[in-house]
């Protein structure tokens, strides 16, 4: 398969062992690549021998102590506990709801960047940033669409996968940002991903389609 | 305009019977199934823990801490995510509330922050340098990004049991697993050779 090293961004999101495979191949031929692709296995090397394991006889035990305990004392509340136990199980779904906690954690990581943009009204930049990114894509997928339908190369089943999950990521961002517009950390990463597809698509606009692939 | 392609996480999972049994059994406090719980989950959730918190007394708390927090919350399973995946998200909260209140970094992991403790780790070549150099970058990551590369490249888990465990889509989990790898890859080198 014929890649070249704007390629190799596209094998790594994709992952799939002949995507990993195609990398390996090019970087044998490229010194550039080649070092980015060992470190980028590499980190993964060293990641797997992280998973940490270690004997405690006394763990268990003492979990079940305090269980025992916790237990005990939910069994001796007063005639409130009906109370209490809904009121805790309200709380509780509260502080488990992921979406709650995702919004309150980003809005606190967001706060300072957030300040910044009522005072400067950046928040206009931002929409039109965004706006001018929907539009650009929009004129690309029009012909980018009827590429990636034409061919089965891998190289492009991985940028029609890799389109596929952006899309997603997109939708998830847009879904937060609905919730919270002044969330400034989400409208980065909304903005990130919005050039990561558009150059996606730009490269598959660019592929040969006559190049062989196998 | 734009095609958005829509991922609810933590949907048309078939939870099974088994798994609505655990929960029922958890939150009525039968400590047999707590046993049995601490029995299959119990190493994984430890690794979690450590690989967020950097030693095992911490993580040993956070550990036990997690299982009142089931016990106290079982009621409300609602079946969405596989009963061990409700709980890693259970164990992963309780890992960022312990990293609040200790309002510090994790510190490079030092032997003497395990002391009394063998640590075990996966037979490989992979040295030690490599991994205090991971262990450093992977400190600086916001929390999510850690927690989706830790998950994923440490633990084995999948993209789909991420996104239930952090309230994202799976596609997202991957995007964020490739866009922390990328900046991990640009620093490694530099880094090593610092
Ligand atoms: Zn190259």
């Amino acid at each position: 398969m014929n890649i070249n090293c704007s390629n190799l961004d596209d094998l790594l999101f994709d992952a799939s062992p002949l995507s990993m495979r195609t990398a390996a191949e090019h970087a044998a031929a490229c010194a550039a690549c080649a070092e980015k692709l060992e470190a980028w296995n590499d980190i993964s090397a060293t990641a797997k021998s992280m998973q940490t394991a270690w004997q405690n006889d006394l763990l268990w035990p003492r979990i079940e102590r305090a269980l025992a305990k916790e237990i005990a004392e939910g069994k001796r509340r007063t005639p409130l506990r009906g109370f209490s136990r809904i009121a805790a199980v309200a709380l509780l779904t509260i502080g488990l709801g992921s979406t709650m906690w995702f919004t309150m954690r980003e809005q606190v990581r967001g706060a300072k960047f957030n300040g910044k943009i009522y005072q400067n009204s950046a928040m206009d930049e931002v929409e039109k940033a965004e706006r001018d990114h929907v539009r650009a894509i929009a004129n690309l997928q029009k012909f980018a669409d009827a590429k990636l339908e034409n061919t089965e190369s891998p190289l492009m089943v991985s940028y029609k996968e890799k389109l596929m999950l952006l899309d997603d990521a997109i939708a998830e961002c847009q879904v937060n940002i609905d919730r919270n517009r002044q969330n400034a950390h989400i409208r980065e990463q909304l903005l990130a991903m919005y050039s990561e597809k558009q150059q996606t698509l730009k490269d598959v606009l660019r592929e040969d389609p006559n190049v062989s692939n196998q | 305009m734009l095609q958005a392609v829509m991922t609810i996480p933590m949907t048309g999972h078939d939870t099974s019977a088994e798994d609505r049994r655990m929960a029922a059994a958890c939150a009525a406090g039968d400590a047999k199934i707590f046993e049995e719980l601490y029995r299959r989950f119990g190493d994984r959730m430890k690794s979690i823990a450590w690989n967020h918190l950097g030693n095992a007394a911490d993580a040993e708390d956070a550990v036990q801490e997690t299982f009142l927090k089931i016990h106290r919350a079982a009621a409300t399973y609602s079946g969405e995510a596989s009963f061990s995946t409700w709980a890693y998200r259970i164990l992963v909260n309780t890992c960022y509330d312990v990293l609040r209140k200790r309002k510090r970094r994790i510190e490079e992991t030092s032997m003497e922050d395990d002391e009394g403790m063998t640590i075990e780790r996966p037979t490989s070549s992979v040295d030690d340098a490599k991994r205090m150099t991971l262990r450093k970058l992977l400190d600086e990551l916001p929390e999510q990004r850690r927690t989706v590369f830790s998950l994923f490249e440490i633990e084995g888990l999948s993209h789909a049991e991420i996104g239930q465990i952090l309230g994202i889509s799976e596609g997202n989990s991957k995007w964020i697993l490739f866009s922390t790898k990328k900046e991990l890859q640009e620093k490694w080198n530099r880094t090593r050779s610092s």
